[in-house]
């Protein structure tokens, strides 16, 4: 059978997304990949290491991998700052308006060089590196931090710039795209920890996300704080923050495991740390997790309970009220840290694109499937799901997911009728 | 000496402060090989590569080292640019100045420059071109398990217009039909028939696979059945022989209490009419393993099965309910307002058979206290297992497998369904993960990466860029043996001896071989002996 | 210019991560000589011995952290080979301290520049003693 060697729009450049796109422009199709941020790589690609002796399969380099092969592969196109405005056709023909935000800087003749960013005097500095791995390859200039287009006379990075690469007057660009089929690669948003108002985020500054922690580590190489005093001895890390709670029917999937690799990956540089884990249902499985787990039970103090409150002490320390179920009472521990697992919410803009797309939502808010037997495939024949916009899911969850898209995208291409089910599935 | 070198050094936009690019191209132009040394302020641009292929061309150069940003992305780009130039994209050395030199560290850095890119010029001198090669590859795959995810993979491919052969080892396809864990689980008698039905696929059942020989695109079988040995030629191979279960009964001899499997226990829910239904029905399960994300499923189904289907009371007994796949969440909170009770236990629960009841002792930790629940029937823990002959399978195959014994060793860079080898995939139960979910993803990615590997009918390969030396190899077999990637293959050719052969097709050059050969004849172009060694002559206080 | 400190980095992890350390603006010693493998697995022992022999201060080796090898073995042969270096450069009588493997990451440049503070330290220590 011919393939009809279609193009494919993906929109989203996280790892699931950049999965999608890779597979396909290996398999000869082009490919555009849309990105909202000045940068790709989306969250997967923002994580730390967290191998301590041994790799501890977070997969955050394998998600770099394939993120470095995808930006030099001839069949991608990259759009960065850009959405989709508007959608109309269908299935092997389909129409789609993309409105591309303006970097200021012509990423043809950006070098990299960093002399712009040296020079300006913002702060903070309002032209900088798409991201710290500077993917794509060149800088970008943040409106919204920039003093020039706040009014002021300013032209330092302009002035300053070799390669004649940064132009004030580019505007927002339209793009009309045609393709055969669309994958939804939207990634997800993080929980607001500042809704569980009583776990004091945002209130106390030794309470941090998960997400905190991994950035810090990957900027630091180390649990360094930016309170004063030496590393922290006392870490609480609670989980089931923003899932299986009234408003989240469902398990965030990778609190548990981020939470157990980064207590394992202080302890192992601050011997002397102590780590307690607090927990409603310990999530432990998936392939090459048991044996880690195995280790870990010596050495993190694993409590089931989940922290009602969380109060700053005198001494500026942290104090936790939870309700130790094994022991039947409620104690108050005090801690150094504390780290809340925040887990996965659908992103912001779900609402937008379902409207512009025609694709449903489901219960949890996150984009809906059309039968139980295939999760990558949408009520709109031809639009598909990569990802977490689908739902919670580790990296190598997303990056399976995102494969399986491409296969059904390019399954749909080929005039392929899988409407034909031959089995039932509960789940 | 013929000047055969040409070098290229970029400040990078003039935004490389700390090196003084004149006193560099002094010292360079000294090097006697070397016939221009050209100073470039962005050679990534346009006008930059241009200005490379202008230069190379004029002057004439077979070698060209370029002193700049890392080759991370780089080597790429002027890769190309040396094609453009009529140059062999491997005749390219580059000097890392930017990250590794000038970013790096504070001060002046030019006597550190001027190593680096001597290093690269000793590397470039001994450079020799590697050519693309295309070769042709068999499109048909041969798919070992005919169950669930091996007929599932069938199928897709089959839409694909890909031929693929179902290799089962039992009489029947979906052997395990009977087996089936979870009440509302997958009936795949339709499934089978479509097969059956479907002109892409052979179905050979009573078969297995006893000898392969070849690489990816063109690996050569023998599959034994009824006593012959049929042979066959593959371009891809999937691993998809499933799981086993094992019932871990630890409890004192049945005496007439109902200890079962969770298939066993689906048979009776799925049974017309029962002599007795069981009034009380218990689970246990994550004690003995913790990765438990499928019996997880398979008791909430069976539970609510249970429930609806017999109105039984409910109690299940484990560690932590694994509830991270999609739904499993909302299954677990539907059980609870049936009224399942789920009884959450540090320790293992004791399991005893008294007076035709099965009795379970167990430290629920809310109650605190020893408390004994009498069930009529109880599904015990089952220990999931790799299939029964995956030592067998995966020797013959040359593939790795985890710590549990599935397949899939547990490096992330192969994840989701790769292995060590190029052409081989593996899905399914068989590979250890296995909700439902999860494994239909796998399926798909399975047939996507099958599907961009063989649908062009050919590889383009490296040709010759590792290669062993046939004077030189003494066919030890020691490159043959620790090759991850099993890419060599021993050759004889016509009244020669034998000798080690790399297939380019499979080969992921990593230079292993080249680094363990006794008699050093295994050559790997760009990383040579010779071309590593030289760099390391630029060095020593100069 | 002091003795230079090799540096054999694979492409698939120490290699990024030393760019990655560039590109964060990490400092470190300027004696490193980066040279670039395909795999930890590459290396040889007669790579060790010649930039021994030339008079670099220190041979390092660095591969993917354990179980991630993008070769699966690579890294665990290198950790062999430089053991076996090891043994070598005590038995001729030299300093077999100064040859040693190690594992990290293409995202942790802070290992990386981590790595390199050590032993030029261990260095200038033991230089001082001398």
């Amino acid at each position: 059978m011919e393939l009809e060697n279609k193009d494919v729009l993906v929109v989203g450049s996280g790892i699931s997304g950049i999965a999608s796109a890779l597979e396909l422009a290996k398999a000869g199709v082009k490919v555009y990949l849309i990105e909202k941020e000045a940068a790709v790589g989306g969250y997967a690609a923002s994580f730390c290491c967290k191998a301590t002796d041994s790799c501890a399969k977070c997969s955050v380099c394998a998600a770099l991998d394939k993120l470095k092969e995808a930006l030099i592969h001839p069949r991608i196109t990259i759009l960065t700052n850009s959405t989709v405005k508007r959608l109309s056709g269908e299935l092997g023909n389909f129409h789609v308006e993309i409105i591309q935000q303006s970097r200021y800087v012509n990423m043809e003749r950006c070098v990299a060089c960093g002399l712009c960013a040296e020079v300006c005097p913002a702060q903070p500095k309002a032209i900088h590196a798409s991201s710290e791995e500077n993917m794509p390859f060149s800088y970008v200039l943040d409106e919204g931090l920039c003093l020039r287009f706040k009014g002021e006379k300013c032209d330092l990075c302009q002035s300053n710039c070799p390669t004649k690469a940064i132009e004030f007057e580019l505007k927002p660009n339209r793009h009309e795209l045609s393709v055969g089929a669309i994958i939804v690669a939207t990634g997800f948003a993080v929980f607001d920890a500042r809704l569980k108002g009583s776990l004091g985020y945002g209130r106390y500054p030794q309470v941090l996300t998960g997400l905190d922690l991994e950035r810090v580590f990957r900027r630091e190489g180390y649990l360094k704080l930016s309170t004063a005093g030496n590393e922290p001895k006392n870490i609480a890390f609670v989980q089931c923050v923003g899932s299986r709670d009234e408003r989240h029917g469902y398990c965030s999937q990778v609190c548990c495991k981020y939470a157990i690799k980064l207590a394992r990956l202080i302890q192992y540089q601050n011997p002397e740390a102590k780590v307690t884990i607090f927990y409603i249902d310990l999530q432990t499985s998936g392939k090459g997790f048991a044996q880690f787990y195995e280790e870990c039970k010596g050495s993190i103090q694993f409590i089931r309970g989940i922290p009602v409150e969380v109060l700053q002490t005198s001494s500026g320390k942290l104090e936790v009220k939870f309700e130790d179920i094994s022991q039947g009472k409620v104690r108050r521990d005090v801690f150094d840290l504390v780290v809340l697992s925040v887990g996965i919410s659908p992103g912001k803009d779900v609402w937008d694109l379902a409207r512009i797309l025609g694709i449903n939502l489901d219960d949890d808010g996150f984009f809906g499937v059309k039968s139980a037997l295939c999760s990558n495939e949408t009520n709109v024949d031809g639009i598909f799901l990569a990802g977490t916009c689908q739902g919670p899911k580790d990296i190598p969850d997303s990056i399976a997911h995102g494969v399986a898209a491409a296969s059904k995208a390019i399954q749909a291409l080929s005039g392929v009728d899988s409407r034909r089910r031959s089995f039932r599935w509960r789940w | 000496m013929e000047k055969e070198i040409g070098i290229f050094l970029c400040n990078c936009g003039g935004g490389i402060k700390n090196i003084d690019f004149d006193a560099v191209r002094e010292k360079l132009v000294q090097i006697s090989d070397v016939a221009f040394v050209a100073v470039s302020s962005a050679l990534c641009l346009e006008e930059g590569k241009g200005t490379i292929v202008s230069t190379i061309k004029d002057k004439g150069v077979e070698k060209v080292v370029i002193a700049a940003c890392s080759p991370e992305f780089t080597e790429h780009t002027f890769g190309e640019v040396l094609e453009k130039a009529g140059l062999n994209r491997h005749l390219l050395a580059m000097a890392n100045v930017r990250e590794q030199c000038a970013w790096a560290h504070q001060g002046d850095v030019t006597k550190k420059a001027i190593q680096l890119i001597k290093m690269a010029v000793n590397r470039a001198r001994l450079l020799q071109p590697v050519q693309k090669k295309e070769l042709p590859i068999n499109k048909d795959v041969l798919v070992i398990g005919g169950g669930f995810s091996g007929l599932n993979i069938a199928l897709q491919l089959s839409r694909l217009g890909l031929r693929a052969t179902v290799l089962e080892k039992e009489a029947v396809l979906g052997a395990r039909l009977g087996e089936a864990e979870s009440f509302s689980s997958c009936d795949m008698g339709p499934m089978i028939s479509e097969v059956e039905s479907d002109d892409n696929i052979e179905v050979l059942t009573s078969a297995q696979l006893v000898r392969i020989e070849g690489n990816v695109g063109n690996f050569s079988v023998r599959i034994q059945k009824a006593g012959e040995e049929i042979p066959r030629k593959y371009g891809a191979i999937v691993v998809a022989t499933g799981y086993r279960t094992q019932l871990m009964a630890s409890s004192e001899p049945d005496s007439g209490g109902k200890i079962l499997s969770q298939a066993e226990l689906c048979r009776m829910l799925a049974a017309q009419s029962l002599e007795k239904q069981p009034r009380t029905v218990g689970f246990i399960f994550d004690f003995a393993d913790e990765n438990s994300r499928f019996p997880t499923l398979a008791t909430l189904d069976n539970a609510l099965a249970a429930k609806e289907k017999w109105d039984s009371e409910v109690y299940v007994f484990c560690k932590s309910v694994k509830v991270d796949s999609k739904g499993a969440e909302k299954l677990y909170r539907e059980a609870r307002a049936r009224g399942i009770v789920f009884l959450k236990c540090e320790t293992p629960p004791k399991v005893l058979a008294k007076n035709g009841r099965v009795e379970i002792q167990a430290q629920d930790i809310l109650m605190g206290e020893d408390t004994v629940f009498a069930c009529d029937v109880l599904v015990a823990e089952q220990q999931i297992l790799p299939a029964e002959d995956a030592d067998i399978l995966s020797s013959l195959l040359n593939v790795g497998r985890d710590s549990k014994g599935f397949y899939q060793d547990e490096n992330v860079h192969l994840y989701p369904v790769a292995l060590e080898r190029k052409g081989i995939f593996v899905v399914g139960g068989c590979r250890g993960d296995l909700d439902g979910g999860r494994v239909l993803s796998d399926i798909s990615s399975a047939v996507m990466s099958i599907y961009e590997l063989l649908s062009p009918g050919k590889i383009v390969v490296d040709s010759e860029k590792v290669k062993a030396n046939p004077q030189k190899c003494v066919a030890c077999l020691t490159c043959f043996r620790v090759c991850p990637h099993s890419a060599i293959q021993l050759m004889r050719a016509e009244n020669e001896k034998e000798v080690a052969q790399v297939a380019d097709a499979a080969c992921d050059a990593c230079g292993i071989c080249a680094a363990i050969c006794p008699a050093k004849a295994i050559s790997f172009e760009g990383y040579t002996d010779e071309q590593i060694v030289a760099q390391i002559e630029a060095l020593g206080t100069s | 210019m002091s003795k230079e400190i090799v540096a054999f980095c694979c492409q698939h992890s120490a290699y990024p991560a030393a760019d990655l350390a560039g590109k964060s603006g990490l400092r470190y010693a300027e004696n490193v000589r980066i040279i670039r493998v395909p795999c930890a697995g590459r290396i040889d022992v007669i790579h060790i011995l010649k930039a021994f022999e030339k008079g670099v201060a220190a041979v390092l080796v660095l591969g993917c952290e354990e179980g991630a090898c993008h070769h699966i073995t690579g890294n665990d042969r290198a950790k062999e080979r430089v053991k076996y270096a090891e043994m070598l450069l005590k038995e001729v009588g030299a300093d077999g301290g100064r040859v040693k493997m190690y594992n990290l990451s293409p995202n942790a440049p802070h290992k990386f520049v981590k790595i390199l503070d050590e032993v030029s330290k261990k260095i200038a220590d033991e230089e001082k003693q001398k």
